[in-house]
């Protein structure tokens, strides 16, 4: 592995944007790439566009063509992809492989969402699955995988809510982030429950946001200065065997695996790591899954200070969903925006101390207790 | 209080399930069960029954995967309720005993704060909330503490 680059990435302020459209946030952020990078549109031979909402909350389709049309790229192909969460980073892994395929030198992707809409509820994984006739909806699958992970290994309210603490702090430094203000443990834990035992600060907000990456072969990037490796791009989906374990989560633990494999590294390698805190139980297993610890003791590392800026192994820097927000289509790519910042020493007050490599995790949708997709990026400067 | 006989009432009884093909309703007033599938080749079982066994590609019989089980997780969901639901509403993993098979289900609306993982549960069936054409539907839940002989809480 390691036949591409990051050339360039750019990203807007994640939050509530009513004013704006999603083709004047894609194209704004995917300006803001080329720019970071350096590169002419004429340069690009393949654009991915990725947003897991638009067609159903927005009624439009195929936006990809319209938004790499307002910076210049038309001709080359283009593809609108939807992967849930992991649609940008699904976006990353596919011009990554055509990349390391030889088939394009340069290549774009953009991901955009507009979540902020009236009337918008819950997210769940598809109207017509039964499941969501059921009354799933994308908080109470993980308030399950909380409610068993305190049966299992003892864990408290206080320990998963610590994880809001740390990443709504880190989103402070973050000028990109939705929420700016700190929040403490009593405001987390007495913000109104979502479904038991997750309170509205254990949830991310849904937000509106684009970021975009360009990547390059390892040809082009010798050219350039500010590159940045790219030594694994995973995309796997769950096997949805029953019965499904929600506290070892199958498909992370494999993931996570063919990520460390395909880069050739461990966790011991990872100086910074950005991954899917989508609540704050997901960030406590995604601990676990990555081999940051053992299984169970996901929930003391966040309360001992591990996983923050400054600790052992800081985990979402950035803010992460919780903090930063999460504009579903967007996500995975300002996942790899965050690590491309510091791995190149631009985090500013946020800043990991001499981190060369990083690591992007990102889950999306649910199917049987599992995930259906996942994605690791392992980057090196 | 005999709250799983509650769907019978005349008008229930029009009422459809949520969704076709994963319940078995016995017309006498008997135990409902949950109705899955099993592949007569590979011997797995599925909830709901799915076109063809994902195995083995051959065809799926119908057959019942329980009534009876344990929670496995639960959630109390205490913001809007989706689908005309009741706010707020439980749901949660059961570990079926005739199957073994985890599945995800309604747990009774009126006992939302009564589930704790472990507990012995059984299915019944009642109106609650809307299907996705907006009409009024039957679908089945978990009651905890399982009720006893006769079906009487």
């Amino acid at each position: 592995m390691g036949a591409a680059c990051v050339a360039g990435v750019g990203l807007i302020p994640f939050g509530k944007h009513v004013e704006r459209t999603l083709v004047d946030m894609g194209s704004e952020a995917a300006y803001r790439a080329l720019q970071d990078a350096g590169i002419e549109p004429s340069r690009v031979g393949l654009g991915v566009f990725a947003c897991a909402a638009a067609p159903r909350l927005l009624g439009e389709v195929t936006s990809g063509q319209n938004i790499f049309w307002e910076v210049g790229i038309n001709r080359i192909p283009i593809v609108n992809v939807e992967n849930a969460c992991t649609s940008g980073s699904t976006g990353f892994v596919l011009a990554y492989n055509a990349i390391a395929a030889g088939q394009v030198d340069v290549a774009i992707v953009v991901g955009a969402e507009k979540l902020c809409i009236p009337g918008v509820g819950l997210l769940n994984s598809g109207e017509t699955e039964l499941d969501t006739q059921m009354g799933m909806v994308t908080p109470a699958g993980f308030a399950m995988r909380a409610t068993r992970y305190i049966h299992e290994f003892g864990a408290s309210a206080a320990q998963l809510a610590s994880v809001a603490v740390k990443n709504r702090a880190h989103a402070v430094l973050n000028p990109y982030a939705h929420f700016r203000e700190a929040v403490t443990l009593e405001e987390v834990l007495s913000s109104p429950t979502v479904a038991d035992p997750l309170t509205r600060m254990q949830c991310c907000p849904m937000s509106d946001g684009a970021a975009a990456v360009v990547l390059c072969s390892q040809e082009e990037a010798r050219r350039r200065r500010r590159t940045v490796g790219v030594k694994a791009a995973i995309l796997c989906t769950g096997s949805y065997d029953n019965p499904a374990d929600l506290d070892r989560w199958e498909t992370d633990y494999r993931g996570c695996n063919q990520g460390y494999e395909a880069a050739g590294i461990g966790p011991e390698d990872l100086h910074v790591v950005e991954c899917h805190d989508a609540f704050t139980i997901a960030e406590i297993l995604h601990y676990e899954a990555l081999g940051l610890c053992g299984p169970g003791e996901g929930a003391n590392l966040a309360v001992r200070g591990e996983t923050r800026l400054g600790g052992r192994i800081p985990v979402n820097v950035s803010g992460g969903l919780i903090g930063r927000g999460h504009p579903p289509g967007a996500t995975g790519l300002a996942q790899v925006h965050e690590i491309v910042t510091q791995l190149r020493g631009e985090g500013g007050a946020r800043q990991v101390r001499n981190a060369k490599v990083g690591l992007a995790h990102c889950m999306g949708g649910d199917k049987d207790g599992d995930t259906k997709s996942f994605t690791a990026i392992v980057l090196a400067s | 209080m005999t709250r799983e006989v509650e769907w019978k009432s005349a008008e229930d009884e029009k009422l459809p399930i949520v969704m076709p093909g994963i319940l078995d309703i016995p017309g006498d007033g008997g135990q409902p069960s949950l109705l899955g599938g099993s592949c007569p080749s590979c011997g797995v079982r599925y909830f709901p029954r799915p076109p063809r066994c994902r195995r083995c590609l051959g065809p799926v019989e119908e057959s019942s995967v329980g009534a009876e089980g344990t929670v496995y997780s639960f959630t109390v969901i205490r913001t809007r309720a989706p689908l005309g639901l009741p706010e707020p509403y439980a749901i949660g993993y059961v570990d079926l005993k005739e199957s073994g098979l985890r599945v995800f289900c309604l747990l009774d609306p009126q006992a939302v704060e009564e589930f704790r993982i472990g507990v012995p549960v059984r299915l019944a069936v009642g109106a609650l909330g809307h299907n996705v054409h907006g009409s009024s539907c039957l679908r089945p839940y978990f009651m905890a503490p399982a009720p006893g002989p006769g079906g009487v809480a």
